[in-house]
């Protein structure tokens, strides 16, 4: 077990920003831990590297971050979500800095530099650097050390779509090589594309976790439809299950069915196209639709169908 | 150790590249050359580093806790606000260790800006004066880097303690007149008038680093009575001139220490 948190709790006078959080990583798995502002994501990505104290027990590699918190960050390589270097010294000085402070030789700073396509500004001060380089240099910084854990506090900000892309492949290359991904994100749509499993946190609870795929099913933007049909409900319902899945559920002359918000053309074509006449309906889009969601997801399904966020 | 000495570095490098310290240096040396000409122009007599070293005392008790204060508030609290401090504490290396590591790279900063200040000064007086008293001049030398240490120390743990660079610049200055301007005014006072005791007057000179620094000076020089002025002279007279060396050289190892060890604690008790 690469990583191990146990009833993680943060108290900031009389907010609760983390109210005992566990989970377990294994080697060369990626979890995201997705939840809306000031749900927590932060404050447990803080206290996984020991920048934070906090109540609780987190383990790296064993090690415990809040009795050795030099020993246990030796195997965590961490991005911050605005990284801040010195900018007064150039990226290859920045990168050198680090390796020597981690005891690394200089050519791994070098390669570091290299690694995020950064060597033609090795020579630049980091105070002239843009936030997609700062955001590379910090990348490169991470990686000195081979560390077998990468902690990634929302990586994805403020990078354009290259940016993301080439973040996504960096996450993708270290579970290749048996490296473990921690990230936090509020960009859903980087889950099923990045993470082997979702935490997500609500008020500093951990709500939900499990697979990305369960996540992802569970919290794409649902639809809820209420139709009244001309008297051939009964044969409606089989056709609208065979379309969309979801549930189908009577109440009088009405049928309310669930189902993924891309899906419900559909389901009004198929009643069509099977000679069901609708004589009206209306659409509940998912934060109503949200009571639906399975336990601890509510929050990120009335998050995504406010626009993808969480 | 690696993380500290890589620490060490870095402050070192910095100080070296800021214009503060060579700023330092050279005003330093100036105001120190000048000091000598003018008591040669103005009939004092030249008598060498003796009376260099004498003329020194004041600025250098002026200049250097200044200097040591600021640097050493900004030390963490420079980190906080840039954003770095989280960036350094992320990686293998403890709270103690990055202290550590910032105090000795500024101390020996330091130490460097002042004997390249007193030695261009005493070089250039020696230019001009016969050398004698030069194991004064060494020793006042030694002195500063002392004060500096000690005032080091309690610009750290200022820059711990506060919020921001600027608060901790603040309360630095606030700091440097106290020591320096206002102790002798009101402290001194106050332990003469109101409380006259032995011990009162011990705890007085002990109490702030600058006061032992310039009795222990005097000490060295000439311990006269009315230079050593009230608290000084009550320690020649009570311990002789040995023991309130060794009183006083203590003392200010303990300013270096203990507000350094007290940073550290409060450091480690903070979330990044």
């Amino acid at each position: 077990m690469i990583l191990s948190v146990r009833d993680a709790r943060k108290q900031y006078g009389k907010v609760t920003a983390l109210d005992g959080v566990s989970f377990d990583l294994e080697a060369g798995r990626v979890l995201a831990v997705v939840g809306a502002n000031g749900a927590g994501k932060s404050t447990l990505i803080k206290s996984v590297v020991g920048l934070m104290r906090f109540q609780g027990q987190v383990l790296v590699n064993g090690v415990d971050v809040a009795r050795n918190g030099k020993a246990a960050r030796r195997h965590i390589g961490y991005l911050a979500q605005n990284p801040s270097f010195h900018t007064d010294m150039t990226v290859q000085e920045t990168a050198t800095f680090y390796a020597a402070l981690r005891g690394a030789p200089e050519t791994e700073a070098r390669d570091a530099v290299t690694a995020v396509g950064l060597e033609a500004h090795a020579s630049k001060l980091v105070g002239a650097l843009s936030g997609g380089m700062r955001q590379r240099l910090g990348l490169a910084v991470a990686q000195i050390g081979s560390p077998p854990l990468f902690v990634l506090d929302e990586p994805a900000t403020g990078l354009d779509v290259g940016a993301r892309l080439e973040l996504r492949e960096f996450i993708r290359d270290q579970r290749a090589a048996g490296r473990s991904v921690l990230l936090s994100t509020h960009w859903l749509e980087d889950v099923p594309s990045t993470s082997d499993e979702v935490l997500v946190l609500d008020a500093g609870r951990a709500t939900f976790h499990g697979p990305s795929s369960e996540f992802v099913r569970a919290s794409s933007a649902r639809s809820r439809l209420y139709l009244r049909l001309n008297g051939h409900t009964p044969d409606a319902i089989p056709l609208i299950r065979a379309v969309a899945g979801g549930e189908v559920a009577r109440t009088g002359e009405w049928l309310s069915v669930t189902c993924p918000t891309d899906e419900k053309a559909r389901v009004l074509e198929a009643l069509v196209g099977g000679g069901i006449t609708i004589l009206d309906f209306r659409v509940e889009e998912a934060t109503t639709a949200a009571a639906a969601a399975p336990d601890g997801l509510e929050p990120v399904v009335q998050a995504a169908a406010e626009g993808g966020r969480s | 150790m690696t993380a500290t000495m890589s620490i060490f570095g870095k402050e070192l490098r910095d100080a070296v590249r800021s214009r503060w310290l060579v700023a330092f240096s050279l005003t330093f040396a100036l105001v120190a050359l000048a000091l000598a000409l003018v008591q040669q122009q103005g009939g004092v007599g030249a008598q060498g580093f003796n009376r260099t070293t004498a003329s020194l005392i004041n600025l250098c008790l002026l200049l250097v806790p200044l200097l040591a204060l600021i640097l050493g508030a900004s030390a963490i609290a420079g980190e906080r606000d840039r954003g770095t401090l989280g960036t350094l504490l992320s990686q293998p290396l403890s709270a103690t260790e990055l202290l550590v590591g910032k105090y000795l790279g500024l101390t020996v900063a330091v130490w460097g800006a002042v004997m390249l200040g007193f030695g261009v000064a005493g070089f250039l007086v020696a230019l001009v004066s016969p050398v004698t008293d030069l194991g004064h001049y060494l020793l006042f030398v030694l002195l500063s880097a002392g004060l500096a240490s000690a005032m080091l120390s309690i610009g750290v743990l200022i820059s711990v303690a506060s919020e921001g660079r600027s608060k901790a610049l603040a309360v630095a200055v606030l700091t440097w007149f106290v020591l320096v301007l206002f102790y002798n005014l009101v402290a001194i006072g106050f332990a003469l008038s109101v409380a006259s005791s032995g011990e009162v007057l011990l705890a007085s000179t002990l109490l702030n680093p600058v006061e032992a620094v310039r009795i222990l000076a005097v000490l060295s020089l000439e311990p006269d009575l009315q230079v050593l002025g009230p608290l000084g002279s009550y320690l020649y007279l009570e311990f002789g001139p040995a023991w309130s060396a060794a009183v006083l050289a203590g003392a200010v190892l303990a300013w270096a220490a203990i507000p350094l060890a007290l940073a550290a604690a409060v450091f480690r008790r903070q979330d990044a």
